[in-house]
C-alpha cells in the first residue's frame, strides 16, 4: 500500500507539489501576519476603548496618553484591514476547497482520459483496492497540509482578536483549525466522486468549482437553521463582557455564535413584523441637516442584527433622518433577546460539524467505489 | 463440446459462447462462438469495427455482454472478476503508460497491484532489449512503451495473454521485436495468446492460429495451416472440385475479381493440370471471408 500511495504521488506530482507550496505559503503568510500584529504590542485596553476614530461626544479632550492609546489601537486596526492581511484570510477561506478539488479531480479522471486505467484495472484484480491506495494518498497530503494551514490560520486569528480565545470562540471557526482538514476532505471527496462518474477532468472541476462554493456559501445558514437551531441558548449577557468572550474593537463582536433571536414587547413574544409595526407606530422620523455615527458602543450589537437587548430611543435613518420616539419607559419597548452556541461550546460545536462534513466525504467516497466497480476503464 | 477449428472446452484456455455484445443499436458481436486453445498463438484480424477490441474487452470485465459469455481458464470474468484477471495480462490497444513514472515505477505498480507479479521477470525481458529501467516512461519511443507494456503483462505469468492491437503503432522492426518476445515468453511459460490486428502480415509469422470477425461474427475459427491449405483462388466463377464460395474481392492488381473458395474436407489438396486456381495466402483467406460479410456489392468493375 505504501508503495501505492508513493507512486499516487509521483503520478500526481504537479498537484501534489503546487498544492504542498500553497499551502506552506499560506502557512508561512499567516504566522508572519500573526507575528506581525502580536508585535505592535497593543495593550487590550486601547482596543476595548478605541472607537475606529470616531471622537466620543461624552467624553472632553483626552489625554496624551489616550491618544497614543489610540495611535497604536488605530495601527493595529489598519493592519487588521490591509490588503495583505484581506488576501491572507480569503486564501485561508478557499484554499482548503480548491486544495481539495485540485487533488481530487484527476485522482480517476486522468486515468481514463489518459488510458492508463485498463492496464491498472486489469493488474489489480478489485479497483476498489486500487481506488483506496489512491485516496490514502489524497487524505494523506490533504490532512497533513490542511491541518498546519488551520493551525496557523488559529495563531492569525488569536492575533486578529486580542484577549479572545481562538479554541473558545465562533469567530470565523469555519475557516481555520480542524474545520480546514474537513472541508478540503469534503471537496476532495466530492471532487474525486465526480471525476469518476464523469471521467474527465476539468468537468469534474468545473463541476466541483460550483458545488463546494454554493455548499460552502449556504453551510453557514443551513447549520443555524437547522442543525445547531435547537442547542442554541440564551445568550449570558454577563459572560460577554468576561475577557476571553469579546472580540474588541471596530466591527468586533461576541465569542458566541448568533442562531437566532425571539422578540418581546411587554413580556410577550412577537414577530419580526410585529416589532416593525411597532417601531412604525412609535417613532417619527424627521429629517436632519447632518448625520451623525451611531452611539452604540455594546460589542454585542454588532455581531448581530437584533442583538440589542435595549434599543436607544434614538436611532439613525438612511439619508440624514433621525427617528425619535416618545419617551416611552425602555421596559415596554421591544426586547430581543439572542439565541447562541455559546463560545465554550467550540469544540463540540466543531466535532459536530466535521462529523457532518466527514459523513459527506464518506457518502461522496462510497459513490466512486461503487462507480468505479461498475464503470468502463475509458 | 466442440467449438470452432475443432478445439474443445475442456482444453480451451479462453471460451466465448453465444457472445453478444450492443452499443445501442450498433451490434459489436453477434452471437460469437469462439474457443481458444491452451498453447495457441491466436491471431484475431478483422477490419476496424469488427470487435476484435470488444471481444478482449468483454473478456477483460470492461464490457458487460448482453448475452452470452467468455470464461477465461474456465472463469467468467464478469462473475468472478478478481480471479479471472488473475489469469490474465493484458496489454491494451495504445501504449498505457503513466507519463510522470519510470519504467522501474511501473513495475513497481505492478507488483502492488498484482499479488503475483514477477519483477525480476519483467526487468530481465526489457534488460534484454536494453530499456532503461530508471528511464521516464514519456520518453520512450513507440516500441519501448509497447515492450514496457509487454513487460508488465508478461510479469503477471498470467496463463492467457490478451494483445489488443499492440502493434498497431509500431514501425517494422519494433514489431519484429515485440512479436518475438511474445512467442519467446508463449513458448517459455506455456501460455495462450490472444493477438488482435487488422493487419495480416502482422501476425501471419507469430501464430499458429487464426480466429477472423467480421460483422461482429467469426467468420473463420481455424489453425493457419489449415487455413491456407483448405482455401484456393480463383479469377474464373468455376470452382475448384468438391469447393464452396467464400467470397469475391478485388485481386491484388486492381482490375481482376478473385474468388476463395473452400475445400471439402476429403479434396485432393494438388491443383490438378489446367486448373485456374491458386493456393491461397493467409491475406487472400481474410479478405475472402471480410467480403463474404460484406457482399460483393461494391466490386463491380467498369
Amino acid at each position: 500500500m505504501l508503495t501505492r500511495i508513493w507512486l499516487t504521488f509521483k503520478q500526481h506530482r504537479f498537484e501534489t507539489i503546487s498544492i504542498t507550496v500553497v499551502c506552506v505559503g499560506l502557512t508561512a503568510a499567516a504566522l508572519i501576519e500573526a507575528f506581525r500584529l502580536n508585535s505592535l504590542n497593543v495593550p487590550l485596553s486601547c482596543l476595548q476603548s478605541y472607537q475606529g476614530g470616531y471622537p466620543d461626544p461624552s467624553q472632553g479632550p483626552i489625554s496624551a496618553a489616550q491618544a497614543h492609546c489610540n495611535e497604536l489601537a488605530k495601527s493595529f486596526s489598519d493592519m487588521k484591514g490591509s490588503l495583505d492581511m484581506n488576501l491572507v484570510q480569503l486564501l485561508l477561506l478557499l484554499v482548503p476547497l480548491l486544495a481539495g478539488i485540485v487533488v481530487g479531480a484527476p485522482l480517476v479522471a486522468r486515468e481514463i482520459e489518459q488510458g492508463t486505467a485498463p492496464l491498472s484495472w486489469a493488474l489489480s484484480g478489485s479497483r476498489r483496492r486500487w481506488l483506496l491506495g489512491k485516496v490514502l494518498a489524497g487524505v494523506l497530503l490533504l490532512a497533513s497540509l490542511m491541518l498546519a494551514v488551520g493551525l496557523a490560520a488559529n495563531v492569525l486569528e488569536g492575533a486578529l482578536n486580542p484577549g479572545l480565545n481562538p479554541y473558545n470562540s465562533f469567530s470565523n471557526y469555519l475557516s481555520r483549525g480542524v474545520p480546514d482538514v474537513f472541508w478540503a476532505l469534503a471537496a476532495f471527496a466530492g471532487t474525486f466522486a465526480l471525476g469518476t462518474i464523469l471521467g474527465r477532468t476539468m468537468p469534474a472541476v468545473v463541476l466541483a468549482l460550483v458545488v463546494c462554493f454554493f455548499a460552502r456559501a449556504t453551510w453557514d445558514a443551513g447549520m443555524t437553521h437547522f442543525v445547531l437551531r435547537p442547542f442554541a441558548v440564551e445568550q449570558d449577557q454577563d459572560q460577554q463582557q468576561q475577557p476571553g468572550y469579546v472580540v474588541y474593537g471596530p466591527g468586533g463582536g461576541s465569542a458566541d455564535m448568533n442562531v437566532y433571536y425571539k422578540s418581546f414587547i411587554d413580556g410577550k413574544e412577537v414577530t419580526d413584523a410585529q416589532v416593525y409595526d411597532w417601531y412604525q407606530q412609535n417613532m417619527v422620523c424627521t429629517p436632519t441637516p447632518t448625520p451623525t455615527p451611531s452611539a452604540s458602543t455594546s460589542p454585542a450589537d454588532s455581531s448581530s442584527p437584533g442583538a440589542s437587548a435595549t434599543p436607544d430611543n434614538s436611532k439613525m435613518g438612511d439619508s440624514g433622518i433621525a427617528c425619535q420616539g416618545p419617551n416611552i419607559d425602555p421596559s415596554h419597548m421591544p426586547q430581543q433577546i439572542p439565541y447562541v452556541i455559546p463560545g465554550q461550546w467550540y469544540w463540540q460545536t466543531v466535532a459536530l460539524e466535521s462529523g457532518l462534513l466527514l459523513l459527506g466525504s464518506l457518502f461522496c467516497g462510497a459513490i466512486a467505489f461503487v462507480w468505479v466497480d461498475r464503470r468502463r476503464p475509458y | 463440446m466442440a467449438l470452432g477449428g475443432g478445439a474443445s472446452i475442456g482444453t480451451a484456455a479462453l471460451v466465448a459462447h453465444g457472445l453478444s455484445k450492443r452499443f445501442k443499436k450498433k451490434v459489436a458481436l453477434d452471437k460469437v462462438d469462439l474457443a481458444i486453445p491452451v498453447g495457441s498463438v491466436t491471431a484475431l484480424v478483422g477490419p476496424n469495427g469488427a470487435g476484435k477490441t470488444t471481444l478482449i474487452r468483454v473478456c477483460m470485465a470492461f464490457e458487460r455482454p448482453n448475452a452470452g459469455g467468455v470464461e477465461v481458464d474456465g472463469v467468467d470474468p464478469w462473475k468472478h472478476r478478481s480471479e479471472a484477471l488473475r489469469r490474465v495480462g493484458y496489454v491494451p490497444q495504445t501504449p498505457a503508460v503513466y507519463r510522470g513514472l519510470s519504467v522501474e515505477d511501473h513495475l513497481a505498480m505492478a507488483r502492488s497491484l498484482h499479488s503475483g507479479f514477477d519483477t525480476d521477470y519483467a526487468r530481465r525481458r526489457l534488460d534484454q532489449l536494453g530499456i532503461p529501467l530508471d528511464q521516464r516512461a514519456d520518453t520512450l519511443s513507440g516500441g519501448q512503451a509497447a515492450q514496457l507494456g509487454l513487460a508488465v503483462a508478461l510479469g503477471t505469468r498470467a496463463k492467457v495473454l490478451l494483445l489488443d492491437e499492440p502493434l498497431a503503432n509500431l514501425d517494422p522492426l519494433a514489431r519484429r521485436e515485440f512479436i518475438q518476445v511474445l512467442l519467446d515468453a508463449v513458448k517459455s511459460d506455456g501460455s495462450t495468446a490472444l493477438l488482435s490486428s487488422h493487419i495480416v502480415t502482422d501476425v501471419e509469422d507469430a501464430c499458429d492460429r487464426l480466429a477472423i470477425l467480421g460483422g461482429g461474427k467469426v467468420r473463420l475459427d481455424s489453425p493457419l495451416k489449415e487455413a491456407r491449405q483448405t482455401h484456393r483462388l480463383t479469377e474464373a466463377d468455376s470452382p475448384p472440385s468438391g469447393a464452396s464460395a467464400v467470397g469475391s474481392f478485388l485481386g491484388r492488381n486492381g482490375k481482376t475479381i478473385m474468388t476463395l473458395w473452400r475445400l471439402a474436407p476429403d479434396t485432393d489438396l494438388s491443383a490438378g493440370p489446367g486448373e485456374t486456381s491458386e493456393a491461397a495466402s493467409l491475406e487472400d483467406v481474410v479478405l475472402g471471408y471480410l467480403a463474404a460479410g460484406r457482399g460483393t456489392a461494391g466490386l463491380q468493375l467498369n
